[in-house]
């Protein structure tokens, strides 16, 4: 599991660089210079200092007494949400950023979808005075219309991308675009473990912090191994970020991706569980589509989840068996992120409460283990959707 | 020597007989045809082509639908024009590289043009095109290094695409440097014809393409002219100057 990507950018059968000519040789400079990046100790030191210092790292591992107590079931959760900006995005955004530098490359762009890594983005193009410009669909400005507030306060040009269904991928199709163009000075600050090799690789890199943070935390704090390890999935970078630290243990992982509405085609987002492999947005993965072979419609209520296709790495888990994927709907997430607020405390971003929402709906299945689950951010994003869809 | 120049349409774009007519009409001047099977992330392509990829796939055509097209078009033209099929990998990864590959055949296309497969990424598709006799066409980019051109342009089959600048379809043409020289670097390098796409649309930019490379490739403006009126006369229009031109 340690030695993927091969030299050719897979993950077992899936990853490679599906790309316009154009991108091959920015792609390879950009994975050279990842390299000498890695080992280059100032760099690591420069790191390490923003992420405790800037970002708030270590987050906690929180023991969730009252819900525990409920369900007879011991929760832990690794408090992602209280990172600086308020989701793992960040992780990578400082990791990138520094690379970006590295490269000597003075402009960044990103996709967002939930608009928390365009957030991100922004904060760090402002702490490095970078000129910053962000897709987002224009279905999700609307509906995530705080952070695009954020983004714009912090100096970041917000475009509105009206192609396609206007959400995540056409968001990250107009950054690929932008990036053609514009790849001498440009660098594509990509927010999760997806698209063409090396960024499915750098990403779940600069998010292993996640994992191996908590691996200790709960030797350290807790004396234990957990049983389960559970995380929401969208591209999968808080995921995989999380699974890698345990990737050598016994620790059982799941992936819970959006069930949506229904398990109808069009109504849910459940790549792994649903879909087969395919070539989108420069990787070999599973994605869903059609029988004509175009880029299934998808649906979830949390605009960070809601994408067709999913990280390379996750699809050769997946087939490997090293991780089980299984599904979350709409309501049964927005469910958990009422009772995990009133339960704890703690709002959940909607992407996140699908993992709480898993657990909540297959109690059985947890009763008397030890479960830790990635708490990827907090849910004031949100507010609009909760109030809108949820009964309080 | 002779041009060697193509056009590229979106197949069934505006419809199915106004897309038949201009592809017969622009044989009359053009070499080759591309024809865009429409994919639903047109990544490479600008705005223009992507709004009449996008409408073909709203008003139902099938894959099937477009392929009855190609065989009506094969049947009328001349044996010394090309058919191409451009289109995005996935269209091919789903049906079975193989059977792709069959299909391509059956409906006589002489290749395909996939911006999404770059060099590579190409031989799980060109060990199995090669074997059926299809032309797998590679790129050459602004970006591309001298050894790179040299591989392409030893493996080439049919011609070779050279992308004028760095950017998407529909985008203005801007010959620098870095792309004259990587075209003049092929060319010494292939038995194949070395042509210039992307951002060429009217007699002015053909000419600029000819000083530089073997042949040249019109797309969006060919759309934008389809988009012009409902009866093609713009189109055709257009390729007769092509014809007086060149
Ligand atoms: C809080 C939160 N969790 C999860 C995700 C999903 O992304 P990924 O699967 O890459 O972690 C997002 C995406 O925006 C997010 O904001």
């Amino acid at each position: 599991m340690e030695n993927y990507p091969d030299i050719k950018g897979y993950f077992g059968e899936y990853g490679g660089r599906f790309v316009a000519e154009t991108l091959i040789n920015v792609l390879a400079e950009l994975e050279d210079t990842y390299a000498a990046f890695r080992k280059d100790e100032a760099m690591k030191a420069e790191l390490d200092y923003l992420y405790k210092f800037y970002a708030g790292r270590p987050t906690p591992v929180y023991y969730a007494k009252n819900m525990s107590q409920k369900y007879d079931i011991e929760i832990y959760l690794k408090r992602e949400d209280l990172l600086h900006t308020g989701a793992h995005k960040l992780n990578n955004c400082l990791g990138q950023i520094l690379l970006t530098k590295y490269m000597g490359k003075k402009r960044i762009i990103a996709e967002t979808g939930a608009g928390q890594h365009g957030v991100a983005t922004a904060t760090v193009a402002a702490l490095m005075d970078m000129d910053c410009t962000v897709y987002m669909g224009s279905v999700d400005v609307e509906r995530q219309a705080p952070n695009v507030n954020r983004m714009k306060l912090l100096g970041t040009k917000v475009v509105p991308v009206e192609a396609g269904s206007r959400t995540l991928k056409d968001a990250v199709n107009a950054a690929m675009q932008d990036w053609v163009a514009n790849c001498v000075d440009t660098h594509y600050l990509i927010g999760s473990v997806v698209g063409p090799h090396p960024f499915p690789l750098i990403v779940r890199d600069f998010q292993r912090i996640i994992g191996d943070e908590a691996r200790s935390q709960m030797k350290d704090d807790y004396g234990i191994m957990p049983d389960f390890g559970i995380a929401c999935v969208g591209g999968g970078s808080n995921a995989a970020g999380f699974f890698t630290g345990f990737a050598d243990s016994d620790v059982k992982l799941i992936g819970i991706e959006a069930g949506g509405r229904s398990d109808k085609p069009g109504d849910h987002c459940m790549t792994l569980s649903n879909g087969r492999p395919g070539i989108f947005q420069g990787m070999l993965s599973y994605l869903l589509d059609t029988e004509e072979a175009q880029v299934a419609e998808v649906h979830s209520v949390s605009a960070g989840l809601d994408y067709p296709s999913v990280g390379p790495e996750h699809s050769n888990w997946k087939d490997s068996g090293r991780v089980e994927y299984n599904f979350c709907t709409d309501k049964q997430a927005l469910d958990a992120c009422l009772e995990l607020s009133r339960s704890e405390g703690i709002i959940p971003a909607l992407e996140s409460s699908h993992a709480i929402g898993y657990l909540i709906n297959n109690r059985e299945k947890f009763k008397k283990k030890k479960v830790l689950i990635n708490l990827s951010g907090r849910g004031d994003k949100d507010l609009g959707i909760i109030f809108k869809e949820a009964v309080i | 020597m002779k041009s060697y120049n193509g056009a590229y349409l979106v197949a069934d774009y505006p419809d199915r007989e106004r897309f038949i007519s201009a592809a017969l009409k622009s044989l009359e001047f053009f070499d080759f045809l591309e024809i865009g099977i429409p994919f639903s992330d047109p990544v490479s392509d600008g705005t223009v082509i992507a709004k009449a990829a996008y409408d073909v796939i709203e008003s139902g055509v099938k894959f099937n639908d477009i392929m009855k097209s190609i065989d009506e078009i094969k049947s009328k033209i001349p044996a010394d024009r090309k058919l191409y099929v451009m289109t995005y990998a996935n269209h091919i990864y789903h049906r079975g590289i193989q059977n792709f590959g069959k299909i391509m055949n059956d409906h006589g296309i002489s290749g395909m043009i996939i911006p999404d497969i770059p060099f590579i990424e190409s031989r799980r598709f060109t060990d199995i095109f090669e074997q059926q006799g299809l032309e797998f066409i590679y790129f050459i980019t602004p970006e591309s290094k001298p050894e790179q051109i040299k591989q392409i342009a030893q493996s080439a089959k049919g011609f070779i695409y050279s992308v004028s600048m760095r950017g998407i379809t529909g985008s203005s043409m801007n010959l620098k440097a870095d792309i004259k020289t990587a075209v003049a670097d092929a060319k010494t390098q292939t038995k194949v014809p070395v042509v210039l796409g992307f951002g060429i649309r009217d007699v002015e930019s053909c000419k600029n393409a000819l000083e530089t490379a073997d042949g040249f490739i019109i797309g969006t403006r060919m759309i934008e002219l389809l988009n012009e009126d409902a009866d093609n006369s713009s189109f055709n229009k257009f390729v007769e100057e092509l014809k007086a031109k060149f």
